[in-house]
């Protein structure tokens, strides 16, 4: 074993640009993606017909499709189309349009969309609707019945669903090394060919990764804890359950 | 649309909270309420009593327009409208009422559900104070105040930061009833506030309605306890497949009614 490449600033750089560009992709595909995950849900229970079927239609082909392929589209098939359109060279946009950065996040957005919007259809449904009914009998618009009362308690019913989907996000981030962008496994792709070292580089990334997925769990437990109205008897046993199911 | 029509010459009188006239709703086909009226004078309890499918629970959903008829007049709480078979949709409703009067309207009458539809993630305490707080613009700390005080009256002051969850079905329908108090309505509905429940938990919850009635709150009921009914109200309306089939006072709805079917529904009670 022979780390001693992890004393070379360059390489720390490497690696410290790949930990930030993995955390800023999880956290801005993980609001972005839920975000269009809910607008997702609520347009295919309650949106116009055409709507719903856009909804719908994303969602087929989303979650139809290796996610790879998915990134390689928007990337290269998007993003060199783009690129043919006159004058967008010269538009504001071009910095954004040329960036991996940008295509990483809008697949990951979608994703998530897609995936969770199915998850969060679900539970949106699930919730007895009597408890609607009672807002709407005491006055409540049907915005404050949506955001205070629909919402939170279909989140309370799959959230230990969503949260295993953001765990599931953060292992998918190291697919943008393929387009160039620069992630954890991007570094120890550099690291690799410069040093002729195969195991260290990937070594690092690994545990790396597991620290933040261990990290992840631990913040999102907490979450689920702490969301009102999660029955204690789940809370008291849910870690051992865990262990002993797997 | 204008809430109050100028050829609404029946005015009801000062005293009358709710004036219901010639209700009629359907569900596609089907008639469900057919020409119903009612009236409920400031501070009384009515009570609707009926079969099963007779539509009780639908005239009582109209009073606070969760359901919407088709025809008829409605005065409630001080709001009066006129309903017609269902023209172009209006504005954001279809009903004979802006959104803002709509609200209004359910703010001053408050129900209360057979399966207590408490709020699951949120606490005594926020189920209590929510409505108020969201709908009539009450602060959290005032809104929390009045929480509290309803809560002491139904005996459920001590589990104000339990979850629903917890809480028996009694427990949940008198925190049901709380919330309903916290919205300080002009007319309380009851829908079956007690068919939900364990027999054993029946009578907390009748109690506290109980005790409701005797304050001299106005109140609309749906209930199969015959004996209770006969014993709080002041008026009982016997619905019998869409139409009022009987009215009037319990005595005489218990002991001397000339409807042949009212008769028979309530013998096996007395
Ligand atoms: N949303 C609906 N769509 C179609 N039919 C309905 C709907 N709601 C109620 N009905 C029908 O209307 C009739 C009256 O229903 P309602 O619930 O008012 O009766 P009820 O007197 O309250 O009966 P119960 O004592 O069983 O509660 C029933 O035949 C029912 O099937
Ligand atoms: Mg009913």
């Amino acid at each position: 074993m022979d780390f001693s490449w992890l004393s070379d600033p360059f390489y720390q750089e490497y690696l410290v640009e790949g930990l930030i560009n993995t955390l800023w992709l999880l956290l801005v595909s993980a609001v972005a993606g839920l975000i269009l995950a809910v607008a997702m849900a609520m347009a295919r229970i309650k949106g116009p017909r055409p709507l719903a079927w856009l909804a719908t239609g994303v969602t087929a082909v989303i979650r139809g499709t290796p996610l790879l392929v998915q990134l390689f589209f928007f990337y290269y098939g998007v993003g060199r189309l783009l690129e043919g359109i006159p004058g967008i060279q010269d538009s504001i946009f071009w910095g954004l349009l040329r960036d991996p950065f940008f295509y990483a996040t809008l697949t990951f957005t979608l994703s998530v969309g897609a995936y969770s919007g199915e998850i969060l259809r679900g539970a949106l449904l699930n919730v007895p609707p009597g408890e609607r009914e009672a807002g709407r009998a005491y006055g409540f618009h049907p915005w404050q019945v949506f955001v205070h009362l629909w919402l939170p308690r279909a989140v309370q019913l799959c959230l230990p669903t969503l949260t295993g989907e953001m765990i599931l996000l953060l292992k998918s981030i190291p697919l943008v090394s393929t387009i160039a962008m620069m992630d954890l496994l991007q570094a120890a792709n550099i690291i690799r060919d410069e040093t002729f070292l195969t195991y260290e580089p990937l070594l690092l990334i690994a545990a790396i990764y597991l620290l933040l997925t261990l990290i992840l769990t631990l913040v999102l437990q907490q979450l689920e804890r702490h969301f009102p109205g999660v029955q204690p008897q789940r809370r008291r046993f849910r870690w051992w359950a865990q262990a002993r199911h797997g | 649309m204008t809430p109050s029509s100028p050829d609404c010459t029946d005015t009801p009188p000062s005293s009358a909270v709710v004036e219901a006239r010639h209700l009629v709703k359907r569900y596609g086909d089907v008639d469900v309420l057919r020409d119903v009226s009612l009236s409920v004078a400031e501070g009384t309890v009515t009570t609707i009593i009926g079969a099963s499918g007779s539509g009780k629970s639908t005239l009582l959903r109209c009073m606070n327009l969760l359901e919407r008829p088709q025809q008829g007049q409605l005065t409630i709480a001080d709001e009066s409208m006129r309903f017609t078979a269902q023209g172009p949709r209006s504005g954001h409703t279809d009903m004979p009422l802006s959104r803002h009067q709509l609200q209004r309207l359910r703010a001053k009458v408050a129900m209360v559900f057979q399966q207590f539809n408490l709020w699951p993630h949120m606490t005594v305490l926020g189920n209590v104070s929510e409505p108020p707080v969201r709908v009539k613009g009450v602060s959290r700390r005032k809104a929390n105040a009045l929480a509290m005080h309803y809560l002491e009256r139904v005996g459920m002051a001590e589990r104000a930061d339990a979850y629903p969850a917890f809480l028996s079905g009694g427990q949940q329908q008198r925190v049901a009833i709380a919330r309903a108090l916290a919205m300080e309505p002009q007319i309380l509905l009851f829908d079956e506030p007690t068919s939900a429940l364990d027999p054993e938990r029946v009578n907390e919850v009748l109690g506290v309605i109980r005790g409701l009635a005797d304050e001299g709150r106005t109140m609309l009921m749906v209930t199969h306890e015959m004996a209770f009914a006969r014993d709080v109200s002041d008026q009982i309306v016997f619905l019998d497949r869409g139409v009022v089939g009987a009215a009037g006072s319990p005595e005489r709805i218990f002991e001397q009614s000339d409807n042949e079917r009212c008769r028979r529904f309530i013998a096996p009670a007395a």
